[in-house]
């Protein structure tokens, strides 16, 4: 046990020296802006750039609610460019260490091969999280601002199912990085994963259930219909093991020391 | 403290590293691990330090298993890289943090290891802007850190410059009186000074475990080293016919004379030399260097 905080203290440094403290959040914050501003502003700017023929913009056409903007920020912004960025902030989590062997330095300490996993898994989960919700909070007060007002009760449901399939996100790419030698296809494998995952949702309701990005989906319905669907529970129960899955893998990868075995 | 290694075997796809080895190593020892690269070597090592498994055989310290008693261990990797952001301070901290000490603690040990190791005035460097040298005396100090009864080092000097080398063997010749040392290196000398007992692995096998001063007797051979000017070259014919000498190789302008006893032959020699009013470069006892009898039982064997 205090070897997991010893090694979570050292993620919480790393990231404040490499100014991943900063960024990260940062990132999101654009992500989270972009969605409602460029909706608000669109229609100003089609009509300031076009010369207007061809195009009509209808003003009369029914204004979009903030929980649809909202959900937007989830799907069109967080559910693609931001799964880029974490499956690339997160692709050497175990590969560097792997790389230059401070991984199989540290495990010559009497330190648990879990509290080493869970240590990364655990600091980057948090911050992570930390950062997207910054970024989801960022957008829900531009929607407030510019759209109609969405329930506070609803935006936080939508968060909290959004940062299970955040979990899965960081479980699978962590998995990823401790199977995996080449950073390059670390991120490759993570990225066209994990958006594949999230492209099949809706296809066949047999694989939403067993699929976490269906978590996106649910927290996007919270926010558009303001009610959570029936199968959301059991999505969240299904994605937490899946994030379990990963996390075992990774762990039992680590204690058989095949990651030495070149 | 006692190490054990037991008919310890691993192989790599269908290379085998290391192949049926065995040995013990008491406390308070210092023992060289020499061989050519790619002996098995590192693989040993990493073995004995818990980063591999062995496919067969077993590792014990005090007879339990490594894994159980990782603290009782330091090992200093071949490259030692840490974290190029943290400070030697910070290295140290958390590397005894993770070896289950208190703070506190290491408040205090942390200074007067560096002030150990000769960086004093360092700890507030970030290593990545550490020599090498520097950087293998941080590594030496991360090992100090937990009072190990058993410090297992890969290559500590192999990679080092004069300078860094010299410092390192310092610091080993200093620690050793106070623990016991497993230490591998392909540089003979190294090893010469600092170890009393060196154990030869070729091919994942061990080919020798012996001392120095045996492994020096056993291959004296009564030989002397002889270098003489061109113009004496047929002096070479007339000793060839002395009732003492035995054999006589040439090189060129050196001698390799076997006589029958070194004691009371090499003055005689050197006698009938003068005599002979031979021009001597060199008259000297020929040893063999630890470095031929190390050519010999690797390259012949």
């Amino acid at each position: 046990m205090n070897s997991f905080i010893v090694l979570m203290n050292k993620e919480f440094t790393q990231m404040v020296r490499d100014f991943k403290i900063i960024w990260l959040p940062l990132v999101f914050i654009l992500l989270g802006i972009t969605q409602p501003v460029m909706t608000y502003y669109l229609p100003t700017i089609l009509e300031a750039l076009g010369s207007g023929q061809g195009i009509t913009i209808d003003p009369n056409i029914a204004a979009q609610q903030g929980g649809e903007i909202l959900a937007g920020t989830l799907g069109a912004q967080f559910d693609q460019l931001g799964i880029i960025i974490i499956a690339i902030s997160l692709m050497g989590i175990i590969q560097t260490d792997k790389a230059n062997g401070m991984l199989a330095f540290i495990l010559t300490r009497p330190v648990p091969v879990r509290s080493y996993v869970g240590g990364k898994i655990a600091s980057n989960y948090i911050f992570t999280a930390f950062s997207v919700a910054v970024g989801y909070l960022a957008s829900y007060l531009y929607v407030n601002l510019l759209f109609t007002n969405v329930a506070i009760f609803d935006m936080l449901t939508a968060l909290l199912f959004y940062l299970v399939w955040i979990l899965f996100i960081i479980s699978f790419t962590t998995m990823i990085s401790t199977l995996i030698n080449s950073p390059g296809l670390i991120a490759l494998i993570s990225i066209a994963f994990l958006i594949g995952c999230r492209l099949i949702v809706g296809l066949s309701s047999m694989i939403d259930i067993i699929n976490p990005a269906s978590m996106s989906k649910h927290a996007m319905e919270v926010l558009i219909t303001g009610s959570v669907n029936s199968n959301a529970i059991v999505n969240l129960v299904v994605s937490l093991l899946c994030a379990a899955i990963a996390i075992f893998i990774t762990n039992y990868w680590i204690s058989n020391k095949k990651f030495s075995n070149e | 403290m006692k190490l054990e290694i037991r008919n310890v075997k691993k192989t790599f796809k269908n290379k085998t590293a290391v192949d049926s080895f065995s040995m013990e190593l008491q406390s308070g020892e210092c023992v060289g691990l020499i061989g050519p690269n790619g002996a098995g070597k590192s693989t040993l090592i990493k073995m004995i330090a818990d980063i591999i498994n062995p496919d067969t055989g077993e590792i014990l310290l005090n007879g339990k298993r490594i894994s159980s008693i990782k603290k009782e261990i330091g090992y200093l990797p071949q490259y030692p890289n840490f974290f190029n952001w943290m400070t030697a301070k910070e290295t140290l901290m958390f590397m005894g943090k993770l070896s289950g000490l208190s703070k506190n603690g290491l408040n205090t040990a942390i200074p007067n290891i560096l002030k150990k190791v000769g960086l004093s005035g360092e700890e507030d460097s970030k290593v990545g802007t550490f020599s090498g040298g520097m950087k293998q005396r941080l590594g030496i100090a991360q090992t100090l850190l937990h009072k190990p009864s058993l410090i297992i080092m890969d290559e500590p000097v192999s990679a080092l410059d004069p300078i860094g080398r010299r410092e390192v063997l310092n610091l080993i010749q200093e620690i050793k009186k106070e623990t016991t040392i497993l230490l591998s290196t392909h540089i003979l000398g190294d090893a010469q000074e600092i170890c009393e007992r060196f154990i030869v692995i070729k091919n994942g096998l061990k080919i020798e475990d012996t001392s120095i001063i045996e492994l020096l007797q056993r291959n004296s051979d009564n030989k002397l080293n002889i270098e003489i000017t061109e113009k004496d070259q047929k002096w070479i014919g007339t000793i060839e016919e002395l009732p003492y000498v035995k054999g006589i190789e040439v090189i060129g302008n050196q001698l390799k004379v076997e006589v029958e006893n070194l004691e009371n032959n090499k003055n005689l020699l050197l006698g009938h030399a003068l005599k002979h009013d031979v021009d001597i470069v060199k008259f000297e006892v020929g040893n063999d260097t630890l470095e031929d009898i190390f050519l010999k039982l690797v390259v012949e064997k």
